[in-house]
């Protein structure tokens, strides 16, 4: 089923890409701003960053059981 | 006072009170003609009019009307009208009351014109916004809203503070935009507290996540967006917030993604979305106001949704922790539709609201060739839609295919959605009507773009197939996340010890020492031979490490050691006899 989803977005993302080529205007320039499909590249690299960094400062430093608070109640 | 200058507050805060007179059957019905009459009262209020009280040596402005308060009063008095539908089917009087206490008092901060108004309108929203957590009636709850409760009072103490020293260093209590003092940080710091900046973030995912199903829809709507509107009024164009901002957008998304409850996930997205307002508050322009003002309005619509549509599930199935969930998209697929609207929305998809409000703070970062703002701010899009579009439904409507079986759910739930769903695709479709009562008119912004269609699509488009390839990767455990809660959670114990517990210690060991010393006293003073005999038997017995000499003998009659009555009697006679040689010789 998952592979059927991607079918329709790689797609749809080159077209968007091709697009990008002719019908962006930029009203401020930024670094980015020549480079065609820059949000493409920035999407998945930003996305697997986040997901990267949040996976290890979990796995790492902040991720803890469910009862880490709860453990040296007295009432509960 | 006249229709043109009433605080709407007082109509919203009026119907709280009504209502606890009302019988249980009409007030659902009550509590949704409130909000009507408070919209139309806003209607009636007129740009400018001011309702001043005298108060000892100052003036209280009640109610000071401008487009920026009537942008946030309009979203507010929606919200209490959505929030009272979808929680129609609620009886739960404290709910009820609460809620509009809520509203009433956040509309009072809008309107508010002076700085003593604003602190016990803000007082009030504390207070009022507890009960929410609380009505949930468990543990957890009631843990989380007394830490909730103390933060929030921590921070109307620095408030106070501020407002205090703002006083006597300028002598005004005017509520207008402040300049760089202590005592302006010192208020700067509360806004953010109740905006939820990090580090002053904890408390936000704490509570949020342990509120009732339909309190927490409120929760979500006003605490943090009253502090983005005191913010826009008090700092527009504080640099230091527009950094704070953006990060705090970036913070909110990575915190998100590590979250297991599903409500717990969308609170963080509401301190990453208010990092959108906070950061475009920092910016300061009339463009990012109006993007700030405008990223409210739309927020405070979805982010109700999510909370509602995440409510329903939870309803339900009576639970939203993602390692529990999955597979409901056969049996809940109406709350899939709304939530996904709700979740379009926040991620800036075309059509839908969040697209023309968040775009309009980017794009002010853009024309303040702000190149690190703006990369922050479309990581957080990222990261908005990673969570929320995809993360969020994946886990809850497909992944694994579990066992649970919905309870049905009022139909009132699903017509609050539906009323939301249809407000957020109407902003999405014609930006105009939420343009229009934007604080710096006219707008000349347009969202729909080439340029920003294509930027969006494909960021929304490559966050999809990054999601995608890692999916396999991804699965949800039963965990907290450690945050800056943890920076009063965890001493709390150590405090706890050192104040409660070891204080309790050292007052039963003196106790014990005060019982044992009226214990000697009695039994030395009742036989005091005897007691000396026998004290003298068990010294004897330490010293020469006999075992029988301390123990007390078997035949050991205390009687054998008192002093006998012939004795004593003889001794009073002796003395007498003595008395008398004395008396008569001497």
């Amino acid at each position: 089923m998952m592979r059927k989803w991607l079918l329709i977005t790689v797609p749809v993302a080159v077209l968007f890409i091709i697009l990008d080529l002719f019908l962006a205007e930029h009203h401020v320039h930024f670094l980015w701003s020549g480079i065609p499909g820059f949000f493409s590249l920035f999407g998945v690299i930003g996305c697997l960053l986040l997901i990267g960094l949040a996976m290890a400062l979990g796995a790492y430093w902040l991720q803890r059981e469910e009862d880490y608070y709860e453990r040296d109640d007295d009432d509960s | 006072m006249t229709i043109h200058n009433l605080p709407p507050a007082f109509i919203i805060i009026g119907g709280a009170l009504l209502l606890i007179l009302l019988p249980r059957k009409a007030r659902p019905y009550a509590y949704l003609l409130f909000p009507v009459l408070a919209f139309a009262l806003l209607l009636s209020l007129e740009q400018g009019a001011t309702l001043t009280v005298p108060f000892l040596n100052y003036e209280l402005v009640l109610c000071r009307v401008d487009r920026l308060s009537m942008a946030f009063a309009y979203v507010f008095v929606i919200m209490c009208f959505l929030g009272g539908v979808y929680g129609f089917h609620v009886k739960d009087l404290l709910q009820q009351v609460a809620s509009l206490l809520y509203v009433g008092s956040s509309l009072g901060v809008v309107f508010a014109g002076d700085l003593v108004t604003l602190i016990v309108y803000w007082e009030l929203m504390a207070v009022s916004s507890v009960c929410l957590v609380w009505a949930r009636r468990t543990p957890e709850a009631r843990k989380a809203g007394y830490r909730y409760i103390l933060v929030h009072v921590f921070g109307g103490s620095v408030l106070m503070a501020g407002i205090l020293l703002h006083m006597q260093q300028t002598g005004s209590i005017a509520f207008t935009h402040f300049g760089a003092s202590i005592a302006s940080y010192l208020i700067m710091v509360s806004f953010c507290l109740n905006a939820a900046v990090p580090p002053l973030n904890g408390w936000l995912p704490d509570a949020y996540p342990e509120g009732t199903v339909t309190g927490s829809v409120f929760l979500s709507a006003f605490t943090t967006k009253v502090a983005v509107y005191a913010l826009a009024r008090g700092f527009a164009g504080f640099e230091i917030l527009m950094w704070a901002g953006a990060i705090m957008a970036v913070y909110g998304v990575v915190f998100a993604f590590l979250s297991n409850d599903g409500r717990r996930l969308l609170a963080y997205h509401i301190i990453s979305q208010v990092g959108y307002m906070v950061c475009g508050v920092g910016i300061g322009t009339a463009v990012a106001i109006n993007g700030a003002t405008a990223h409210a309005f739309a927020h405070i619509l979805y982010k109700g949704l999510l909370f509602m549509g995440i409510g329903t599930v939870l309803y339900a199935t009576g639970t939203a922790k993602l390692d529990h969930l999955g597979g409901l998209v056969g049996r809940m697929k109406w709350a899939l539709v709304f939530f996904m609207v709700g979740a379009f929305s926040i991620s800036g998809v075309p059509l839908f609201s969040g697209f023309v409000s968040k775009s309009m703070v980017i794009f002010a970062a853009e024309e303040g060739h702000l190149a690190a703002v703006v990369l922050l701010l479309n990581l957080a899009s990222v990261g908005t839609f990673l969570s929320i579009g995809l993360k969020l439904p994946y886990f809850t409507w497909f992944s694994k295919e579990t066992d649970i079986k919905p309870q049905p759910v009022p139909l009132n739930m699903y017509i609050g959605m539906a009323l939301t769903s249809a407000l957020c695709i109407a902003i999405g479709v014609y930006p105009s009507l939420l343009y229009n009562i934007l604080p710096n008119v006219p707008v000349h912004y347009q969202p729909y773009s080439a340029t920003h269609l294509l930027e969006t699509m494909q960021l929304l488009i490559f966050t999809f197939l990054g999601f995608w390839l890692v999916l396999d990767k991804i699965h949800m455990h039963a965990t907290i996340t450690l945050d800056t809660d943890w920076f009063y959670r965890r001493p709390s114990r150590f405090a706890y010890y050192a104040f409660s517990v070891s204080i309790c210690n050292l007052f039963g060991h003196i106790e014990r020492l005060a019982l044992l010393a009226v214990k000697v006293t009695v039994e030395a003073s009742t036989n005091p031979p005897g007691y000396l005999v026998q004290a003298s038997r068990e010294l004897r017995g330490i010293f020469t490490g006999s075992e029988d000499l301390r123990r007390e003998p078997d035949t050991f009659n205390p009687d054998r050691y008192r002093i006998s009555l012939g004795l004593m009697a003889f001794v009073v006679l002796l003395s007498l006899v003595i008395l008398m040689f004395w008396y008569f010789f001497v």
